[in-house]
């Protein structure tokens, strides 16, 4: 069910109204449940059970990790959790991506294998939840906290509709605690909430589809040589599309879980404002990048074990970070690419120190610019399908074709131009304010009218919108 | 606001709590919501008064709708426009004695749900198909992913999209301006009359509203289009450059793009024949069908597909039968309002006359 559909407004509205009217917190939490398998299962039935069982093996893992005796025993139990989550990703997400290359590698020595392709239907979100279920055992592992009791708890804590397919990744730790007391109504939260779930609509159906997408989709799909301005433009309508594509569905999540009475961590935070690549990592889907983070990139050794081990885990870090997106080269060389960057700015930093001179809003806004800049450069082989495209496309940001083709309107440009224009605006002023802090500070009238020109706008839409992005993760 | 942490220890209050900015929010949500049903009602009136009406979207649920409602011996259109707007499905029924599922698609090839048609070992029926050569034999692009589209949709189309679909289908027939083709945002934003870069190679433009569908997916041509008009005349000078097909692309060497070109036509007359002979196996009935068409694109789309190099190649590789308009006084006087549809009106009057020739043509 997709948050741009008619389906989920009425959907939203009988769980909401049913859940507020219900007075015990049990049936309440039952009702989540429901709800949220109703919300996986009108995709494909068969896969809310595929959803379940590695769900209530992880609850099970995770009691085993508890009560294991010893330290080798809790390894071996948070492997066999790891296993079977993370071999199950693999199967459903890579299975055909890891045959085609075992194919290309045999035939480098000369085997010439040719393995079945596997018919494997991606379950929607599987990357999302795969991570939520994983962060469980991980957490218990690692002891800071305690395996829950309640198998139901733990379901929802999976499940939980608003965030179950896109993201943002909740950990069980921040959200099983939540279950304990029931919310209490409050007006302003659910208001909020709907204000929020607007916010994300307007991002996704009118900015990234309607404004952008048709841009980016023609010059990515382009057969031949184009010119710069329409490569150019092309790339930062993409840039544009997805941020708003994936902080749109991240919005709504926040404000669907708000009406419910569910606190949710922000996954973006105006990414396109970033001075430098560290930063742009801080504030672009923040909920992965952490997890990576604690999961990943400490247990490798993080920035302990030295200089250049902390650049190698960096690197590996960005490399699983790639692949994560998708079973395909081109998302792995967008992933090496943010770990080279992180690399460079991290050389830059200890050979150039704190420089006080580059603390000046202008030269921040330069930097900005040039890390806005590096970013688009990554976004064309996330985007592009195969490496010729993405080549092609390179090779026309730098006018290097000497025959080019031109092929967006006038209005198509004015429309990228506007919105990354609005964009950056608004992503230097909230940069270190946020949102909630500016809506604070606006007279009640200029909230009023921004809040109906975005429901007059989606309404516009007419609902034409597509799926979100992320969801092929 | 706390950054994200690794203390997860929930044995302790929850501390993280969303800020909520303070604002009265009842008041602010009672204007918002009064602003747009305000907004929504003053466009719809607006909307009206310029000739709009509700009707449906023919969307890719409604074709997918239609789709799944095809029986094993069912009398199936599929087609291009020509076959939606010019049939009348009374008039079919009452001279062929089976209602007919209408499984044309505008701006589309249909060679793609033909070979659908052929391949779905339960069905053994009926189809008429509409055939427009600069069509039907479109190598790929708009015209072919239109059906792929469509198709795919038949065999992915989830619970959650069929319900939206039905919820949709209430609101459009209550509702004017729920015009995806031409009052969507992006469609009112393609309307600007904003001058192109010279060369660029921006797609031609759509017609607009100009019809009325309902929920078995007959369509009809609006008053207002099929009165002579400024709507009229937008229309007609709309479908020149449609038919017009796009210059060879400049990054492939001319010759090589024709010689693709010849062997995907080439390509397109063996699939045809391939259909039409697996569904003729089970017992189907084929007949292709040469709609009206008049005015400057009559004589546009003869001089890019001559008749002698497509329609009669097309009926004596197939073998199928074939109605084409011209070959019959009865069905050649009719004028097309914009030039590539029939009026509402006239198509009635049309499938009477055509009836005759399919039951001949079919052997009924």
């Amino acid at each position: 069910m997709l948050f741009n559909s008619l389906t989920f407004v009425v959907f939203f509205a009988v769980v909401v109204t049913l859940y507020w009217s219900l007075r015990s917190w049990t049936t309440r939490k039952n009702l989540l449940v429901v709800a949220s398998y109703l919300f996986y299962g009108a995709w494909n039935p068969p896969f809310a059970a595929l959803l379940f069982s590695t769900t209530a093996l992880d609850f099970w893992l995770g009691a085993r990790i508890a009560k294991a005796a010893t330290p080798r025993s809790r390894k071996l139990w948070l492997i066999a959790s790891l296993a079977s989550n993370l071999s199950m990703l693999g199967f459903f997400k890579y299975g055909n991506f890891l045959l085609e290359n075992f194919q290309w590698l045999m035939a480098r020595i000369g085997i010439i294998y040719q393995p079945p392709h596997l018919d494997i239907l991606l379950p929607v979100g599987i990357s999302f939840y795969t991570f939520h279920s994983l962060s469980y055992t991980l957490d218990v592992y690692r002891g800071v906290m305690q395996p829950t009791k309640s198998l139901r708890d733990f379901v929802l804590a999976v499940s939980f509709f608003p965030q179950l397919v896109a993201g943002p990744i909740v950990r069980a730790g921040d959200f099983l605690p939540q279950l304990l007391e029931p919310p209490k109504p409050q007006t302003g939260r659910f208001l909020w909430g709907l204000l929020l779930m607007t916010l994300g609509l307007f991002e996704k159906v009118v900015l990234a589809d309607t404004l952008l997408s048709g841009s980016a989709d023609r010059v990515f799909g382009y057969g031949g040589p184009l010119v710069a301005l329409d490569s150019w433009m092309g790339v930062i309508a993409f840039a544009g599309q997805i941020f708003f594509d994936f902080a749109g569905y991240s919005t709504c999540a926040i404000g669907a879980a708000l009406c419910l009475g569910f606190h949710l961590r922000d996954n973006f935070r105006y990414p396109y404002a970033a001075v430098g690549f560290s930063d742009f990592w801080r504030r672009w889907h923040i909920s992965l990048s952490t997890f990576l983070r604690d999961y990943l990139y400490i247990p490798l050794g993080g920035n302990r074990a030295g200089p250049t081990r902390a650049l190698i885990n960096l690197i590996i870090v960005m490399f699983i970070g790639g692949l994560w997106h998708g079973a395909a080269w081109t998302f792995v060389v967008w992933g090496l690419l943010h770990g080279l960057y992180l690399v460079i700015e991290r050389l830059l930093r200890r050979f150039a120190g704190e420089a006080k001179w580059t603390e000046s809003l202008f030269v921040q806004v330069i930097l900005g610019l040039a890390t806005y800049g590096a970013v688009c450069l990554a976004w064309v082989f996330f985007r592009a399908t195969d490496f010729t495209i993405a080549m092609r496309l390179l090779r026309g940001m730098f006018g290097a074709h000497a025959q080019a083709d031109a092929i967006l309107g006038t209005r198509e440009m004015l429309q990228i131009g506007l919105v990354t224009l609005c964009m950056f605006i608004a992503h230097w002023a909230l940069r270190e304010t946020g949102l909630e802090k500016a809506v604070d500070r606006l007279p009640r009238w200029a909230v009023t009218a921004t809040w109906a020109l975005m429901a007059c706008a989606i309404i516009l839409n007419q609902g034409n919108s597509n799926a979100f992005i992320y969801f092929q993760f | 606001m706390p950054s994200s942490t690794s203390s997860f220890d929930f044995q302790r209050p929850f501390d993280f709590q969303r800020a909520i900015p303070t604002q009265p929010w009842r008041g602010i949500t009672v204007v918002v919501v009064l602003i747009v049903m305000a907004a929504a009602a003053a466009w719809e009136i607006y909307v009206r008064s310029l000739g709009y009406a509700p009707t449906l979207n023919d969307t890719e649920d409604l074709w997918v709708q239609a789709r799944r409602t095809v029986k094993p011996e069912s009398l199936v259109i599929v087609g291009d426009s020509r076959a939606l707007f010019d049939l009348d499905f009374d008039e079919l029924q009452k001279g062929i004695g089976k209602r007919p599922v209408q499984l044309a698609m505008a701006g589309s090839c249909a060679y793609p749900i033909l070979a659908d048609l052929a391949n779905d070992e339960t069905f053994h029926g009926t189809v008429i198909c509409s055939i427009v050569p600069g069509m039907w034999f479109a190598p790929g692009g708009p015209l072919v992913e239109t059906s792929e589209k469509a198709l795919k949709r038949y065999r992915d189309q989830t619970i959650s999209q069929r319900a939206s679909h039905h919820l949709g289908m209430f609101l459009e027939e209550r509702v004017a301006f729920l015009k995806q083709e031409d009052l969507t945002l992006e469609m009112l934003l393609k309307k600007l009359p904003i001058p192109n870069r010279p060369h660029a190679q921006v797609p031609p433009r759509f017609p607009p509203y100009f019809q009325t569908v309902d929920r078995e997916r007959r369509v009809r041509m609006t008053e207002k289009c099929a009165r002579p008009g400024e709507l009229q005349s937008r229309i007609q000078q709309i479908w020149l450059p449609l038919f017009t097909p796009p210059p060879p692309p400049t990054f492939v060497p001319r010759e090589a793009f024709m010689a693709g070109m010849g062997k995907a036509i080439e390509g397109r007359f063996r699939d045809t024949v391939a259909a039409v002979n697996k569904l003729r196996a089970r017992g189907g009935k084929v007949v292709f069908v040469r709609f009206p068409y008049t005015g400057e694109l009559k004589a546009l789309e003869d001089r890019l597909s001559p008749r002698e190099q497509t329609w009669e190649p097309l009926l004596k590789s197939t073998s199928v039968p074939g109605i084409h308009f011209a070959d019959h006084p009865e069905l050649a006087g009719f004028t097309c309002p914009e030039w590539s549809h029939l009026s509402a009106g006239d198509s009635v009057e049309f499938t009477r006359r055509l009836v005759p020739h399919l039951r001949g043509a079919l052997q009924l």
